[in-house]
């Protein structure tokens, strides 16, 4: 997800082409090319620019629409037919889908293995969706970033956070037998939500810094992000 | 005279002369329409420098295709005349594919394939009844305001621009 603006000028995307299995947008003002991924510019007048980036969730809609009662929500367009849009698990039925890239593929993990990368300062890491599932909450530290990865209990929302308040460094575990997911501070036992924010204990009303992560697949997650660490148990 | 006696030769290779440029002027309309189509298929690897000719070809073919189409129609006119009729009808199936290569390099056939999202309108979060609760949106919140877009309506546009917060902003997937 992108600003549109670009040097004070306004942009309007078209889809145009595609790379390596990710997609090529093209601006109506320049022409110029751009890596959806990336949000860089590969080719014309302004090659070489990025669009800023806009901070972004991938989470239920369920789980949306209680903490957004006030959202709006994109609805469909009534003139493509309904069978053209894909259905919800689309990101599982294109893990069946081979991958045709240039690029080398790295052994790492099977290339379309869902995986939730985050980026931090000049590091990158990327996280079996699986794992992540199994283990939620991972806590981890990302080049001296002390981060802290989780999944709702549907199994599909996901969040990132700086698990540090004021220099202090915070370890979290998962509360047992709550309905939705809370987590506990080892600290001081307060609990926290899923946006973030300590709802009791000693630091209620707290919030954590997000960190900004994206789902993509293996083998796209490591093509622009070449030097990223992989997660391991 | 000399030049009436040389006259059928002239005429004749004169002529190969110019069913030569014809073809010639027909393959090339047809190549830059083509050829960043052919590199740019979507489960196929595509190079740096592939890329880099797709570009160049798709942002000269407008013009290129009608400064083909006008050769290829002018071209046509000189041979028409003195042609037998098998030879017309050769000069039309062979201008015909260059006419729909002109077109072509006005499309965005991927625009075809992924329509653009025509009716952009957004349902308030407790009405929108047509996403399930189960079904991953793409959250955007901005300056009080928020924004979901279900990711099985961004897997088919791809993209969608917005205003969120006053920010202008592309959603992409």
């Amino acid at each position: 997800m992108w600003e549109s603006v670009v040097n004070g000028q306004q942009l309007h995307f078209h889809l145009a082409g595609i790379n390596n299995q990710n997609f090529i947008m093209r601006d109506e003002e320049t022409g110029s090319w751009w890596q959806q991924v990336s949000g860089e510019a590969i080719l014309g007048p302004l090659k070489g620019q990025k669009l800023r980036s806009v901070f972004h969730d991938e989470v239920t809609f369920g789980l949306w629409k209680k903490e957004q009662q006030q959202g709006r929500v994109l609805k469909p367009d009534p003139t493509v037919p309904a069978k053209s849009y894909p259905p919800a698990n689309w990101d599982e039925r294109m893990s069946q889908v081979p991958v045709n890239i240039a690029q080398n593929l790295d052994k790492t993990l099977p290339p379309r293995t869902l995986v939730v990368g985050i980026t931090v300062g000049t590091a990158s890491k990327a996280y079996p969706f699986e794992t992540l599932v199994k283990q939620s909450p991972i806590i981890d530290d990302v080049s001296g970033v002390p981060i802290v990865l989780m999944v709702g209990r549907d199994g599909k929302s996901v969040r990132g956070f700086q698990r540090i308040l004021e220099g202090r460094k915070l370890e979290f575990f998962a509360k047992k037998d709550s309905q939705e997911l809370v987590l506990l501070d080892a600290e001081t036992g307060s609990e926290w939500d899923f946006t973030g924010k300590a709802i009791s204990g000693p630091l209620a009303g707290r919030q954590l810094k997000t960190v900004p992560v994206l789902k993509d697949y293996w083998f796209d997650w490591k093509n622009y992000h070449p030097t990223t660490f992989v997660y391991e148990l | 005279m000399n030049l009436i006696s040389a006259s059928p030769e002239n005429s004749k290779s004169t002529r190969r002369l110019v069913w030569t440029a014809l073809l010639v002027t027909i393959v090339i309309g047809l190549a830059v329409v083509v050829i960043p189509i052919w590199i740019i298929q979507p489960f196929k690897p595509q190079s740096q420098r592939g890329l880099e000719v797709s570009y160049a070809l798709r942002r000269i073919s407008p013009y290129l295709t009608i400064i083909a189409s006008l050769g290829v129609v002018m071209l046509t006119a000189w041979l028409w005349r003195g042609s037998r009729w098998f030879l017309k009808v050769i000069l039309v199936i062979l201008a015909l594919p260059l006419f729909a290569a002109t077109w072509m390099a006005r499309q965005n056939h991927f625009e075809w394939m992924f329509k653009p999202h025509a009716n952009l309108a957004y349902a308030p979060a407790h009405e929108a009844a047509y996403v399930d609760d189960g079904d991953v949106v793409l959250a955007v919140q901005n300056h009080g305001e928020a924004v979901a877009y279900p990711v099985r309506l961004m897997a088919y546009h791809h993209l969608v621009q917005d205003v969120v917060g006053g920010t202008p902003i592309v959603a992409t997937y």
